[in-house]
């Protein structure tokens, strides 16, 4: 016999019992959809992260320094770094969160004190007036370059460059306004002050310097760069756990596997609900093998053989499972698109789990599907006639 | 050309063995017209059934057209089913979900016959019981007698070498089983080996053969040879 009137048979059969056949669907239709609503959406929440980890630029390298001794580079000692042919630039940065005055407006936001190469380093782009300069650090100036989100707290929507603000009382006169950044999964950059990493020491009355970002010269040689740097950090502080050098690759990796586990863990729960939805396959086959004996025993009369009738079953619990899949499949491309305007996320059905879902219900069909259909093929056919 | 020898069947009821056939050895050419009669539960549709290989001996030796088919497993069985034997049931055994056309035609789908093939046989066929008006009703749109005209038509549709009957006026009213039966003659003068079991001795006496099976043993045989 051949697939295709397998396949009419296995319709019409299918389409005499239309409330049963959708009932038996609606497990799969479920479980396909609960698989591409919830992978789609890690794998959409994973790409948004992931860009922007990408857009810290792949070069960086960021120095976390943890040492209970007090430390005794300075941003000299650092700067030798960037003789390294690997190196591109080194970008000492302390931070302290601190009050801000302006008129009288007052905010709090995170103080950096930075080098005139930080900006270069962090890509960072002013949407007005300039960054911090050499001299400013030599000179321990008091300007300051401020976030966006600072400068319309203590400034209001007009232009802010040249007024003063006072950060714990010291007066700094603004020289630059940073770019919005928009709210980023990583922190926002907006609500920042940045002024002369040598006023900052003096402000904070501290020599220590906590986090160094370091860029490479090129990607391939973020490695090379590594090496020096983690050699660099050893001689100075004498115990790597002092201190940790991320890289971007390992922030990337590490976001992968935690992303992967997710997408595993929260597919097979949903995989659950698809197994669940075969169970029903099964059952239902199980009642139409017992109530069509008869007619099995009439087919297997006229003529047909084993593998007929098991191609015919197996095809109807295949055409059960994929449809109900397919539909399932639909009313996720459908929920994802509302979720992805709803929430503001890039959640969209790729190929991939498209192929993955639909491929699963086929697997459910055939393997919940093949134990019915053996059960009819293997009916003798006298004993199929006589069943009432 | 049926050679059986020695054939036995057994049925259990719980623990009491049912000696369904004890021992037939019995013979038939391939243009025959034979009635087998004889009382409920002698053992004549067991006969018939093994005969259409629909079900196995527990002893004995089975030989159609010269083939020893005794020992064929369910899977070969069916070949031969499909290949040389057209039934015709009681019950007229109809798929009620079909259309007339599409019952003829299912055995055809089975022996694997392209469906540009199919047409013209299951026309044809549907023609020669004279139904070639009413191919898209369904079985509850059509009368008893017309029935089993499509079950008819649906056996000879293969151009089986033998048809088998089991009391294929059984559920019919007399002018509809007497048309049945005019049809299943002409079908014999055409060539075909008839095989039937009937209750109705009308028709057991326009049979050319007659075996008489009583408790699973052939009881009388009026021989070979004798025509209508």
């Amino acid at each position: 016999m051949k697939f295709s009137q397998a396949l009419k048979m296995a319709f019409m059969s299918l389409k005499s019992n239309r409330m049963r056949s959708f009932l038996t669907m609606l497990g799969i239709i479920i479980g396909v959809l609960a698989v591409t609503m919830l992978i789609s959406t890690v794998q959409g929440a994973t790409s948004e992260v992931t860009e922007q980890i990408q857009s810290l630029g792949s070069n960086l390298l960021i120095v976390n320094v943890m040492s209970p001794k007090e430390t005794y580079y300075t941003v000299e000692d650092l700067e030798a770094l960037e003789s390294r042919d690997s190196i591109a630039g080194v970008a000492p940065v302390v931070s302290r969160s601190a009050s801000l005055k302006a008129g009288a407006n007052t905010t709090t936001a995170s103080v950096e004190g930075v080098t005139a190469k930080y900006g270069r380093i962090r890509n960072l782009s002013l949407s007005a007036g300039r960054f911090l300069c050499d001299i400013d650090v030599t000179a321990r100036s008091a300007n300051a370059v401020i976030g966006s989100e600072t400068a319309e707290t203590l400034f209001g929507t007009g232009d802010c460059i040249g007024n003063t603000l006072y950060i714990e009382g010291r007066a700094f006169t603004v020289v630059g306004l940073l770019t919005e950044t928009k709210n980023s999964m990583i922190g926002s950059s907006d609500n920042v002050v940045i002024i002369p990493i040598t006023t900052a020491q003096r402000l904070m009355q501290s020599k220590e310097i906590p986090m160094i970002y370091i860029s490479a010269e090129t990607a391939d040689s973020v490695e090379e760069a590594q090496v020096a740097v983690d050699r660099f950090f050893l001689r100075e502080l004498g115990d790597e756990d002092y201190f940790t050098i991320l890289s971007q690759a390992a922030v990337l990796s590490l976001l992968d596997e935690v992303m992967g586990t997710m997408t595993i863990l929260l597919g097979s729960i949903a995989g659950i609900s698809l197994l669940v939805g075969g169970i029903g396959i099964m059952n239902i086959m199980l009642v139409s093998v017992s109530e069509r004996t008869r007619e099995i025993g009439i087919r297997k009369a006229i003529g047909a053989q084993r593998a007929d009738i098991l191609t015919q079953f197996l095809i109807e619990a295949v055409v059960l499972s994929l449809t109900g899949g397919l539909i399932g499949l639909a009313l996720g491309a459908l929920g994802l698109s509302l979720i992805s305007t709803a929430f503001d996320l890039t959640a969209r059905l790729t190929v991939s789990t498209a192929a993955l879902a639909l491929g699963f219900s086929a697997v459910v069909g055939i393997v919940f599907g093949s134990y019915p259909a053996n059960k009819a093929a293997r009916l003798r056919p006298i004993d199929a006639l006589r069943y009432e | 050309m049926i050679e059986m020898l020695g054939i036995r069947k057994t049925y259990w009821m719980g623990d009491n063995p049912v000696h369904a056939l004890n021992g037939v050895s019995l013979t038939v050419g391939d243009h025959e017209f034979v009635a087998i009669v004889g009382p409920s539960g002698s053992g004549k549709s067991t006969l018939m059934n093994i005969i259409g290989c629909l079900d196995t001996a527990d002893e004995g030796v089975y030989r159609l057209d010269g083939q020893d088919i005794s020992d064929y497993s369910e899977r070969d069985l069916g070949v031969v089913r499909s290949r040389k034997i057209g039934f015709i049931f009681q019950q007229f055994n109809l798929l009620m979900k079909l259309t007339a056309y599409e019952n003829v035609e299912l055995p055809l789908i089975y022996q694997g016959l392209p469906a540009g093939d199919r047409k013209g046989r299951v026309t044809e066929a549907l023609e020669r019981v004279g139904l070639g008006d009413r191919m898209d009703h369904r079985p509850n749109q059509l009368s008893g007698g017309q029935q089993q005209r499509v079950a008819t038509a649906r056996a000879l549709v293969t151009r089986p070498s033998l048809i088998l009957a089991d009391e294929p006026t059984g559920n019919l009213d007399s002018q509809s089983g007497t048309e049945i039966m005019a049809l299943l003659e002409s079908l014999y003068l055409e060539g075909n080996g008839l095989l039937l079991i009937t209750h109705d001795r009308d028709i057991a006496a326009r049979a050319g053969r007659r075996l008489h099976i009583v408790d699973g043993v052939i009881e009388s045989d009026s021989g070979e040879g004798e025509r209508v």
